[in-house]
């Protein structure tokens, strides 16, 4: 038994929906003892997000939870178990749950919560995980589709359009028998990203390209497919769908493969540092500047190397610092917006950013409060007071995408279809996109 | 007659009244019961959903039972696993009841959808009662032996539950047995799901002899693996850790089929192959293959790096034991350690940890700047831990001492409050590791005198003013000024450490310092509460005034050098945790017996003591970590004093 109960919280840390594999009395402690005192747990972070995942809760259980969006997931546990089956296993719920409700919150959950408890009780077995694959699942549980409940709702009558679910056991579980379509079409996303930390004399820190190879499969039949890339040597490490033959790839550098109905990752690599010439589509420089109480921040963007495509959807974040008030931004190029909540945002977006585009400029000004600046002046020991170089803001997300551009250069060589004879329809893109990409000022 | 028709007026709104009062108790519950027996399908599917729903938020409606049961005869299969689950829920206080659905399963498992079996007679196992289990032989029987491997699968999990309620029904019927044979079954799904049912059975069991991993069932898991999706080749995986290799052959083959469950996108089959490798490891001997095994492990550790964040954590917390056991293993990837700004704060400490544990002599330098920066962000926590983390690199390569202290200076002259802090603690023990190689940096952090405000930083800049007085120019002064607020000081630590530079500086100058030491040997043992102090001050008075030579060979000694020992785990501890690799113990860093209830009985842990009796020591010097040494180092010459009881009683 890996775990002994699964709870769905709201932020609050109110038990949405609970699951439990145990007996009556773990129950009884999960639910009031064990589920309060993590939920006193989480409330004495002042961010909520700095709870460490593994926590050891009282009456000799283990809490193990993530936060995603509005939910926290909480998995109890009171055997020496790994904490990551049970890690990927809340992961699994959440997007299998999405998959089936959309977008997640307290309410729809309530709302869909007989799909919720078939999902669960499908997934998990006697604590034990079973599958988390959403193409397994769709056969076990049917999608609840809007239209079917709209109706039902309004007329009183059930309508049995749903497809009677059946379970698919042969020797691909993944791919159920006799899928038709009428065009029959594969797309293959090739989504490459940036890890970055730049320093503020424009030295790359560290760097790092990881990727995702997703596919989209709308063929018939039982098609088998053979992917070759062009430099399968410049990813270090592949993690496969297990659809894929693992010793073909091994063996023949190729990846051959049983497609899933549908949408999925075929496989996420990451590439080799040495391979990768460490090249910035984008530049994104800052000078600061202080003077008196006001601190001046003026930001640049520059295109980089990325093939000479434009980079689409740049946003800059520059999170200021607490004390920061009376903020004012200019910018020629693209938009703006101040956030303020606990602490102030600015965000700088701009559609496309093309190369030698000189007018994409943002400059922030602000000022400090005063008392936090006598403070640290007179040494005060205080534990707010903070340091001259506390006031300026220090860091800058980038998000970005280039369109049509593959940062580690692997390219799709080949897609060839065995096993069928129909045409095949096939497209490839390639994006790169900013992973964590952060520019010291 | 008005009379009359009042008094028949008032028994009529009486007996409305008791009406909307009855309803009123009888409440939800009673509406659902019209509800669940309601001659339309629709609003008795409702009324389920509805009771199911109430069930869920703890509201009582074990009231139902029997209504509820008069719709378990349904083809909706969305409402006969809703009535299922509440089943589950309530067999248990309405065992009796339990008995009238018991038709329903036996005709539910025997349905020509598989999927209808598998769900009847998952959920008689679910149910846990004394009184299925008569029925639920026959079921199971059919259902170990269906063609469909989905209900084959459901079925064995089904007698590790049966197990749980009787041993002798599930021996002697041949269920334990069928589960056996279950191994070598076609399907991989079955297969993995037979392990786990045996693993779980014979944790149940008090012998654990239900089964053993023999050497030939070894080869047809490993063959199963490759079929099974990744919760199965985690069960498999996880089995294969208990089992010992015969000889030095078979553990290489065992490993060299494992190498492709590394490439799996899920961190639990990953790490638990990394446990594995590591495991069998020992029994293999030949260099090439060692060599390959931490070539190929490598690679998808870091990437678990660029996975959520909860993963992250598991992860380090878990290289970071790996990396005791082969420190080179990641020297060369320090860089994707760097602490990102918006990682959560229990990332970046384990980040840092793994820093300072990887870092080669040669890469000390961009190690430094790295800390530097981490040493401006606003986390006053982490800024502490970065500085500490500066000082550590200093210790423990000479060669980074210098560009260290650099970095020290540098962060100093930010004069922000909490910098100014740790950066003198750090100063400290690295001036403590190279005694007499940065003496001229001593009468700069003088002006610093009226920043350091917390105790430990106050004692490390007092210990140092004490140990270099020599290359101060106004020591004098600052020892009086520290000393005029003796009485006020909190802290015994700072008030020790001010006797201990005031008896230095006067053994070392003894003209300038006699009017110091005296006043504070005089205020010490005279004014001051705790009785430590006073009784360190007349120690070192006693020595002073018996024999200056003695109190000198004890006040300047030599001191042993400090080191970063204590950073590392006990190899015993360490010896345990690379075992349970990837398990909770590993992450928490504490042995599992400490936490899980039946070990502890076991292992005869008294459930209060056992904490701080077994292995805690160990996990709090570790959390101590670098803080011990300079505990130590600030303590100076109180180590020689401390073993000689016989000095405080022939006082």
């Amino acid at each position: 038994m890996t775990v002994d109960s699964l709870f769905i919280l709201n932020t609050s840390g109110t038990p949405v929906i609970q699951k439990h594999w145990c007996d009556d009395v773990s129950i009884q402690r999960a639910s009031l003892v064990v589920v309060p005192a993590f939920t006193k747990y989480l409330r004495s972070f002042a961010a909520m997000h700095d709870a460490e995942p593994v926590w050891s809760a009282p009456l000799d259980t283990v809490c193990i939870h993530i936060q995603r969006k509005e939910l926290v997931y909480l998995g109890i546990v009171s055997q020496e178990i790994p904490p990551l089956e049970v890690l990927e296993l809340l992961e699994g719920v959440d997007q299998a749950l999405t998959e089936y409700i959309g977008l997640l919150s307290e309410v729809t959950i309530k709302e869909n919560f007989t799909t919720v408890y078939q999902l669960l009780s499908e997934m998990v077995d006697s604590g034990c995980a079973v599958t988390t694959d959403t193409s397994v699942l769709r056969g076990l549980v049917p999608v609840p589709s809007l239209v079917n409940r709209v109706i039902e709702n309004v007329s009183g009558i059930g309508i049995g359009t749903e497809k009677r679910p059946d379970v698919n056991t042969s020797s691909t579980p993944w791919r159920a028998q006799g899928i038709r379509h009428t065009n029959n079409e594969f797309f293959v996303d090739v989504v490459e990203k940036i890890d970055a930390i730049v320093n503020s004399n424009g030295s790359v820190v560290s760097y790092d390209v990881s990727g995702d190879i997703g596919c989209k499969s709308r063929l018939s039949g039982m098609p088998d497919l053979l992917l070759a890339l062009n430099q399968p040597e410049v990813m270090d490490d592949v993690a496969f769908h297990p659809c894929v033959r693992i010793n073909k790839w091994e063996n023949e550098g190729v990846i051959g493969f049983v497609p899933p109905d549908g949408q999925f990752k075929l496989a996420s690599f990451h590439v080799a540092t040495d391979a990768s010439p460490r090249t910035l589509p984008i530049y994104v420089h800052a000078t600061t500047t202080r003077q008196d109480l006001a601190r001046t921040i003026e930001l640049s963007a520059e295109v980089g190397q990325c093939g000479g495509r434009p980079i689409e959807k740049v946003q800059v974040r520059v999170p200021l610092p607490a004390q920061a008030y009376n903020i004012r931004v200019q910018c020629k190029a693209g938009t703006y917006t101040v956030s303020n909540g606990r602490t102030s945002q600015v965000e700088w977006s701009m559609k496309t950013l093309k190369a030698g585009d000189r007018s994409s400029r943002l400059v922030i000004q602000y000022f400090v409060r005063q008392s936090a600046v006598t403070n640290a002046a007179a040494g005060n020991s205080s534990p707010q007071a903070v340091s001259s170089d506390q006031d300026m803001a220090q860091e800058a997300f980038v998000d970005f995408e280039v369109a049509g551009y593959s940062v580690s250069s692997i390219k799709v060589d080949s897609l060839k279809l065995m096993r069928e004879s129909y045409k095949l329809f096939k497209g490839v893109r390639y994006i790169t996109k900013a992973g964590s990409f952060q520019v010291r000022f | 007659m008005m009379n009359s028709t009042i008094q028949t007026n008032i028994a009529r709104l009486q007996i409305m009244k008791a009406k909307v009062l009855a309803a009123l108790r009888k409440g939800e519950n009673y509406e659902l019961k019209t509800e669940l027996n309601s001659e339309y399908k629709e609003r008795r599917k409702e009324a389920v959903r509805r009771v199911i729903a109430n069930m869920t938020v703890g509201k009582d409606v074990s009231s139902l039972f029997t209504d509820v049961l008069k719709n378990m005869h349904t083809d909706d299969l969305e409402i006969k696993k809703l009535i299922y689950l509440y089943l589950i829920n309530y067999a248990k206080t309405q065992p009796d009841l339990v008995i009238l659905a018991i038709n329903t399963f036996v005709k539910d498992a025997e349905d020509t959808n598989p999927l209808i079996r598998a769900l009847a007679i998952r959920t008689m196992g679910c149910l846990h009662v004394q009184e299925v289990l008569d029925y639920l032989c026959d079921p199971l029987h059919k259902c170990l032996k269906d063609t469909n491997p989905y209900v084959r699968k459901t079925a064995v999990m089904c007698v590790a539950k049966v197990y749980d309620l009787s041993v002798d029904v599930a021996e002697d019927n041949g269920f334990v047995e069928s589960v056996r044979e279950a191994l070598s079954d076609s399907n991989s799904m079955v297969v993995s799901n037979a392990v786990s049912a045996l693993v779980e059975m014979n944790d149940m069991s008090r012998h654990h002899d239900v089964w053993r991993l023999e050497a030939n069932t070894v080869g047809k898991l490993l063959t199963a693996i490759n079929e099974c999706i990744e919760w199965g080749q985690i069960a498999i995986l996880e089995t294969l850790v208990d089992y010992t290799p015969r000889d030095e052959k078979e553990a290489e083959n065992i490993c060299e089929r494992l190498l492709p469950r590394l490439q799996h996108a899920n961190g639990s089959v990953v790490l638990t192959t990394v446990r594995l490798l590591l495991k069998y490891e020992k029994h293999v001997h030949r260099a090439d293959l060692l060599a390959q095994f931490s070539k190929k492990m490598v690679p998808p550790l870091i990437t678990l790096l660029s996975s959520d964040p909860e993963i992250q954590y598991v992860a380090l917390r878990n290289i970071n034991i790996i990396l005791q056991r082969h420190p080179k293993l990641l020297s060369k990837e320090i860089r994707v350690f760097f602490c990102r700004y918006n990682d959560p704060i229990y990332v970046k400490y384990e980040k840092l940890d793994v820093l300072v544990r990887i870092c080669s002599e040669r890469n000390t330098e961009p190690l430094l700047n790295e800390l530097k920066e981490y040493a401006k962000e606003v986390d006053m926590d982490f800024v502490s831990r970065a500085v500490q983390a500066i000082s550590r690199l200093a210790i423990r390569y000479e060669t980074a001492a210098e560009n260290a202290i650099k970095v020290l200076l540098e962060l100093l002259e930010t004069r922000a409050n909490h910098i100014v802090q740790s950066c003198m603690v750090a100063l400290q023990d690295i001036l403590r590791r190279y005694p007499r190689r940065f003496d001229s940096l001593v009468d700069g952090l003088c002006e610093y005198v009226d920043d350091v405000n917390e105790p430990e930083a106050r004692a490390a800049l007092i210990w140092i003013l004490g140990e270099y007085s020599e290359s101060v120019s106004n020591i004098s002064n600052i020892l009086t000024s520290f000393l005029e607020s003796f009485l006020e000081e909190e802290d015994s630590g700072v008030q020790l450490a001010l006797i201990n530079a005031a008896v230095k500086f006067f053994l070392k100058s003894p003209q300038q310092g006699q009017t110091l030491v005296l006043k504070a040997l005089q205020t010490a043992t005279e004014k001051c509460a705790n009785p430590d102090v006073r009784d360190r001050a007349y120690i070192y008075w006693r020595l002073l005034s018996a024999d200056p030579n003695a109190a000198r060979a004890v006040a300047l000694a030599e001191k042993p050098a400090i080191e970063l020992e204590n950073v590392d785990l006990s190899p015993q501890l360490l010896e345990e945790l690379v075992n349970e690799l990837g398990c909770v113990s590993s992450v928490l860093q504490k042995p599992a017996r400490l936490f899980v209830y039946s070990l502890a009985e076991k292992a005869g842990v008294p459930r209060d003591s056992g904490i701080s009796a077994m292995g805690l020591d160990d996990a709090d010097s570790v959390a101590a970590g670098a803080g011990d040494a300079a505990g130590s180092s600030s303590a100076g010459i109180d180590a020689s004093n401390e073993g000689e009881p016989e000095l405080l009683i022939s006082f």
